[in-house]
């Protein structure tokens, strides 16, 4: 895929003016809410005109203005998945994959099969779609997009409207459909994990302005610079040495500093080698005392660095060994535990948790 | 034809004329309910506008704007005399086009309430799935506007029914061909001993509107989740 986007948008109060070229094959438009990205993603899909510019995807025009060119969105094949599944209530789940052109016969095919086996999604096709749960909804939306033999499929945020469980599932979902299926996606998360995970090359908005592209992981490790550390600052994206192994445990351990280590998922990475693991802020629980007998591998003495009260979210800073890890948690457990800086504490994390970024494969 | 014979007759012109009144107004009603719920130029105020006076004019008032139209020397009543070799003033067919307008703002309005509460996402995404706007219509929109549009015909058939005031100008009170029940009504007030008969259409009358609003009520209920 080759994307190459230019284009500027004035709306009342808000321009959005941006450059953007990727060959992908997954781009990440990253930022925060307000900064663009959405609309940026509508008017790739051809639901907003913008005032100029242009759009090509692999050498063929979508639109141009000036230059009279404006396909409309039905003839971009470019497939449309938002945070809301947006199932049409009035069609089965097989009548929403069979929904675009073509898109009944392609469900009985070899590659509508395996869409459907990578998506798990046969199980599902005699249901009617007001029965679905969450996770399932967002799966036959993927698998309507998918279905309609797109070129570039579009995600907008499609894990945020899921709790992390589940939006670990999709994400993983999304990682077969980019390396089974291969699949062109370009995608919109606020998330820096999904970005990592999945992107292989992305682009910060920021304000209706592209503030930074590149790859994610180079781009995220200077978040300071780019002014996207509010973003990223809730999450845990670090870049560790392996310190060690334990295959038949399933463990790859980490070295924090100051003699500790975290239990990652089991890689095959030589001792010594860096890498980046990122985990959710939600997925770090503290701790007073030392816990016993416990599943989770990692329970990292440390010493509690901040405390600071966003709403209706805690974010404490828990610095273990030479690293400072981030945990989220709601005012009444601070409140309960009495946490403050200084004090000790335990951070317990899942080694399930703790996700490989730099290398998906 | 024995006295409940010919009320039975009066009962079923009326039917007859809301079914075709509704029947001829379905399709510029869903046409004109989506065009209010989708458009947002200046002048869809106005077309909303004239589109709802027939529910706020005097019905006689609209019965006569309506000869003026469909008059024998009028332009639309000439046009009419032109392709169908029949004059519209005082027949059935008169009746149904007064039926038709007082009855079409009930219809428009139903339709464009439940146009506008299907998610315009689910039409974004249809397109962006390669289904191009007729198709989305006829695909996304109309399918989950149907039980608004069932329920606004249910209305404008019932509104038929008791049509008067538009009626009486433009067709008359022709027996067997338009005189309807609230014409045969107040016909029959008006001739010494008629009042056993016009109690007979009055309990058919309400019977037939009550039926039309339970079955609207009904319909509307089971609104699909959009």
């Amino acid at each position: 895929m080759k994307l190459a986007v230019a284009l500027a948008h004035r709306f009342p109060g808000f321009t959005l003016d941006v450059e953007i070229e990727s060959a992908g094959p997954a781009l990440g438009l990253f930022g925060a809410s307000g900064s663009g990205k959405t609309t940026l993603l509508h008017a790739i899909a051809g639901l907003l005109r913008p005032d100029r510019g242009r759009i090509a995807l692999d050498e063929r025009v979508l639109f141009s203005r000036p230059g009279g060119v404006a396909i409309p969105p039905e003839r971009r094949r470019l497939a449309l998945v938002t945070q809301d599944p947006l199932l049409f209530p009035n069609r089965s789940v097989r009548g929403n994959l069979g929904y675009a052109p073509g898109a009944p016969a392609r469900l009985e095919s070899d590659a509508g099969r395996r869409i459907l086996d990578v998506l798990r999604l046969a199980p599902l096709l005699g249901r009617d779609v007001a029965h679905l749960s969450g996770g399932e909804r967002q799966r036959v939306a993927i698998g309507r997009a998918l279905l309609a033999d797109p070129t570039l499929l579009l995600l907008d945020e499609p894990t945020s409207a899921l709790d992390a469980e589940l939006s670990r599932d999709v994400l993983g979902l999304l990682l077969r459909v980019k390396t089974e299926l291969e699949v062109p996606m370009l995608f919109v998360t606020h998330r820096a994990a999904e970005l990592l995970a999945l992107a292989d090359d992305c682009v910060v908005l920021e304000a209706g302005r592209v503030a930074a592209r590149g790859r994610p992981v180079e781009v995220l490790q200077r978040p300071r610079a780019l002014g996207v550390a509010s973003l990223v600052g809730v999450d845990n994206l670090l870049r560790l040495p392996v310190e060690g192994h334990d295959e038949a445990g399933g463990v790859t351990l980490l070295g924090l500093g100051g003699g500790l280590a975290l239990a990652a998922p089991y890689c095959g990475s030589a001792v010594g080698t860096a890498v980046d693991v990122g985990f959710y802020a939600d997925e770090v629980l503290v701790s007073l005392d030392a816990p016993r007998g416990l599943s989770a591998r990692n329970a990292l003495p440390c010493e509690v660095t901040a405390v600071d009260a966003l709403g209706h979210e805690v974010l404490v800073g828990l610095r273990a060994g030479e690293t400072t890890l981030r945990a989220r948690i709601t005012p009444a457990a601070a409140r309960e535990l009495g946490l403050a800086r200084g004090q000790r504490a335990i951070a317990i994390v899942k080694t399930a948790a703790i996700h490989r970024l730099d290398r998906v494969e | 034809m024995s006295a409940p014979d010919a009320e039975a007759a009066i009962v079923l012109l009326s039917i007859r004329v809301a079914a075709l009144a509704v029947a001829a107004s379905l399709v510029p009603g869903v046409a004109l309910g989506w065009l209010l719920a989708r458009w947002t130029h200046p002048l869809r105020a106005l077309v909303q506008g004239l589109v709802m006076l027939p529910l706020v004019l005097p019905p006689v008032v609209t019965g006569y704007l309506l000869l003026h139209v469909f008059g024998r020397s009028r332009p639309g009543g000439q046009l009419w005399h032109a392709i169908t070799g029949s004059h519209v003033a005082y027949t059935t067919t008169a009746c149904v086009i007064a039926a038709a307008v007082v009855g079409f703002p009930l219809l428009v309005e139903a339709i464009r309430l439940s146009v506008s509460g299907v998610d315009r996402r689910l039409e974004d995404v249809s397109r962006s799935l390669g289904r191009g706007p007729l198709d989305t219509f006829f695909r996304v929109t109309l399918p989950l506007s149907l039980p608004g549009v069932a329920s606004g015909a249910v209305l404008a058939f019932a509104r038929a029914l008791g049509e008067f005031g538009a009626t009486i100008v433009l067709a008359g009170n022709v027996a067997g061909e338009t005189r309807t029940i609230p014409v045969a009504v107040y016909t029959l007030l008006n001739v010494r001993g008629g009042e056993a008969a016009a109690t007979r259409l009055v309990v058919a009358s309400v019977v037939l509107s009550l039926a039309a609003l339970l079955v609207s009520f009904w319909l509307s209920a089971r609104r699909p989740r959009a």
